[in-house]
């Protein structure tokens, strides 16, 4: 999964997402989460660290079977014993909506935890032409975003020390660092430009990103494969 | 061949003052030059308006112009500009965009239309030459300040501009790195005949490579080069330049220690597998002002990190004999931290709410807050956002409004960080003035030995995660 084409890989995934939202099938999400989950293990993921970014998403889809299953669009509306019986609708429909999560979660990891964030944009620039200023700029900014939690613990930690109370997304804590954000934003940019980036020059290519056969075959399973499979199977 | 101002006159507003006017100066080629100044003086600006940055990227040019190396650079792109005059600046956290020093690198390659064949060994080269071929594929947030100046070198280097211009780029670290980088800046000049003027208001570490100072006052350069072999310290000292080695002569009021106010006993910090911290104790009275110092990277900052709460810490810490972990909430003010940027610690939309914001509860904020403002100077600006002031004023207001509380224990993390030595002196006058006032503890960070010598009655040292007491021959 770590050699594709970046864009391809974004591609094909957005298609199969498309897929499955059209689909209602809970056999079809399970495998496809299943397979995302054992492509992500495939691709040297941590046992450990796919277990912690799964936990929250397998909460959610637990609640959204309960959700499914005692609200399901059959059944009386308010809750009546009736809906708490075992019915097979029901069941099959929190199924459903816990799968899809578990499903669209499973890509959405695929596609993260796999593609290099400094490739993805390169490719993004190369295969779909993606302006170069847009390109860097986002690396850039994606740059300081440690800088900014680091600071934004720091302004916490002011506040705190004059005896305000804050919480987590306090305005009066953002407003520094909107402040300081803006004055990062400008240095970052002058020391970009005088490494002699402009934004609409001609620039080399160290390692081009490529299209090979295989992002083309796996962008085939995708977008034809797939739905086909999906719509027959 | 040299960078020419001529008869140049530039300001920040369109109609106001202009920071200069009718300026005209030669720097050689030939020569290092180092420039230096007060802060404020307009030492970066010159930097800015030959790098090309300035006019398009803030001020106004009125008229003159500056010329490198016969052409302007302010109409060139940016890739041709950076073949002319590469630019290092003050901040190493600021200054790359990707993610690794091998990617950084490519960047600025790719920038300049390097054949993509060329680039793995030009880089290379750029890293040997640097002596950090060992940090080709760490991530650049995992370098220490220092190393990212280092990587920021071989980025020039790589780029081999004409000339280099270095806006403090000693300031945020260490003195070895410092001097390993001053060594090679001398090496780009002798072997690529790189030309290089650099702006500090501190000259410790260029005095073994500079051919001359100038110093800028007042928009204006100071007739005549001064040799850096053999210069006169009070003529320097007198334009607000840090000499090494002279005393600050501080006016201080001696002081009867009071009661212990706080205790570390064996606090220790880690980050992942390091230990920052190992059993620092320690105990601090009122009335007596503590400078801690110790080589960049000690831990100092995560000392004082651990003493505003940011960092988790094994061990105890006693704040009037209570526990701070478990009263931190409660503290109120009597803890007063000063950061080493006053803006960190605003938290008044105006001047004035700033200083209530200290007296809340209080029912006669109204009058002392006026009061107070009058005290420092401020009263003027009561209604204008504290961002708005300078540098100097956001301090004065910061330790104000840190004093306007029942303040017992002023921790200041570097108070007098990248500031010229009439800053450095006001900033330490005000807060041991401060300190003494309220018969508090003052405990102050600083990698100028200098300083600490002169402003504190104890002096500690954090060495190996320990701190001890400092005693140097002829203290």
């Amino acid at each position: 999964m770590r050699s594709l084409n970046p864009a391809c890989k974004f591609t094909g995934l957005l298609a199969v997402t498309f897929v499955l939202a059209w689909r209602h099938d809970p056999v079809l999400n399970l495998i496809v989460s299943v397979l995302s989950i054992l492509l992500i293990l495939s691709a040297r993921v941590k046992v450990k660290s796919l277990l912690l970014f799964m936990s929250p998403v397998l909460l959610f889809a637990v609640g959204m079977f309960f959700t499914g299953f005692y609200f399901s669009a059959g059944s009386d509306m308010p809750v009546n014993e009736k809906t708490m019986a075992f019915a097979s609708s029901s069941f099959w429909n929190g199924l459903t909506l816990a799968s899809r999560v578990l499903a669209f979660a499973g890509i959405g990891y695929l596609f993260a935890l796999t593609t290099d964030r400094i490739l993805l944009v390169r490719s993004f620039q190369k295969q779909f032409h993606l302006p170069q200023i847009f390109a860097y700029g986002l690396l850039a900014a994606w740059g300081i975003l440690p800088h900014m939690m680091q600071e934004y613990r720091r302004t916490r930690a002011a506040f705190q020390a004059r005896g305000i109370r804050t919480f987590a997304v306090s305005p009066a804590l953002l407003g520094p660092l909107l402040v300081k954000s803006v004055r990062w934003s400008e240095e970052l940019s002058i020391a970009m430009e005088s490494k002699g980036f402009s934004g609409h020059e001609k620039r080399t290519d160290f390692q081009p990103v490529r299209v090979h056969g295989y992002d083309w075959f796996f962008l085939g399973l995708c977008i034809i494969v797939f739905p086909v499979a999906a719509v027959f199977v | 061949m040299s960078i020419q101002f001529k008869s140049l006159t530039f300001g920040y507003t369109e109609s106001g003052k202009p920071l200069f006017s009718d300026f005209s100066a030669e720097f050689e080629k030939e020569k290092i030059t180092i420039l230096t100044g007060a802060s404020g003086c307009g030492k970066s600006t010159l930097l800015y308006l030959a790098a090309g940055i300035y006019p398009h990227g803030g001020g106004f040019l009125h008229s003159g112009d500056v010329t490198v190396e016969g052409s302007l650079p302010e109409p060139l792109s940016p890739k041709k500009r950076c073949l002319l005059a590469g630019m290092m600046f003050q901040n190493p956290e600021l200054q790359f965009c990707m993610d690794t020093v091998k990617n950084e690198l490519v960047f600025c390659l790719e920038n300049i239309c390097t054949a993509p064949e060329a680039i793995e060994k030009t880089i290379d080269q750029a890293l040997d030459f640097c002596e950090i071929r060992h940090l080709k594929d760490r991530t650049l947030l995992s370098l220490s300040g220092g190393e990212r100046q280092k990587v920021m070198l071989a980025c020039i280097t790589a780029l081999c501009p004409r000339w280099l211009l270095l806006d403090e780029p000693f300031a945020n670290i260490d003195n070895e790195a410092a001097r390993a980088i001053a060594g090679k800046l001398k090496e780009l000049h002798q072997k690529f005949h790189m030309g290089i003027l650099a702006v500090d208001h501190r000259l410790d570490n260029w005095l073994s490579i500079a051919d001359e100072v100038r110093v800028l006052e007042n928009g204006t350069l100071l007739p005549g080069a001064i040799n850096p072999a053999a210069f006169d310290e009070k003529i320097l000292e007198s334009h607000g330049i840090i000499v090494p080695g002279r005393s600050y002569r501080p006016k201080l009021s001696l002081s009867e220690p009071g009661e212990t106010i706080l205790e570390l006993k064996d606090v220790s910090l880690s980050y992942g597998e390091q230990d920052i911290l190992k059993s620092v104790t320690a105990s601090f009275c009122r009335g007596i002002i503590y400078a801690v110092v110790g080589e960049s990277g000690c831990g100092k900052s995560s000392l004082f990190g651990v003493l505003s709460g940011l960092h988790k810490y094994r061990g105890s810490i006693l704040f009037q004999g209570k526990e701070l972990k478990k009263n931190r909430k409660k503290l109120g003010g009597r803890m007063g931290f000063v950061t080493q940027n006053p803006q960190d610690q605003f938290v008044g939309g105006t001047v004035r709410q700033e200083i209530l914001t200290s007296l809340k509860g209080n029912p006669k904020a109204a009058d002392i807050s006026e009061e107070i403002l009058r005290g420092i100077r401020l009263w003027r600006y009561r209604d204008v956002s504290p961002y708005l002031l300078s540098q100097g004023q956001q301090r004065r207001l910061g330790v104000a409004a840190l004093m306007a509380y029942d303040c017992q224990v002023l921790v200041c993390d570097e108070p007098t960080y990248a500031q010229d030595r009439i800053n450095t002196m006001a900033i330490m006058e005000s807060l041991c003035q401060q300190a003494r006032l309220h018969h508090a503890a003052l405990i102050f960070s600083t990698h100028d030995r200098q300083l600490a010598k002169d402003y504190a009655d104890e002096i500690l040292q954090l060495k190996g995660g320990v701190l001890h007491a400092f005693s140097e021959p002829g203290m």
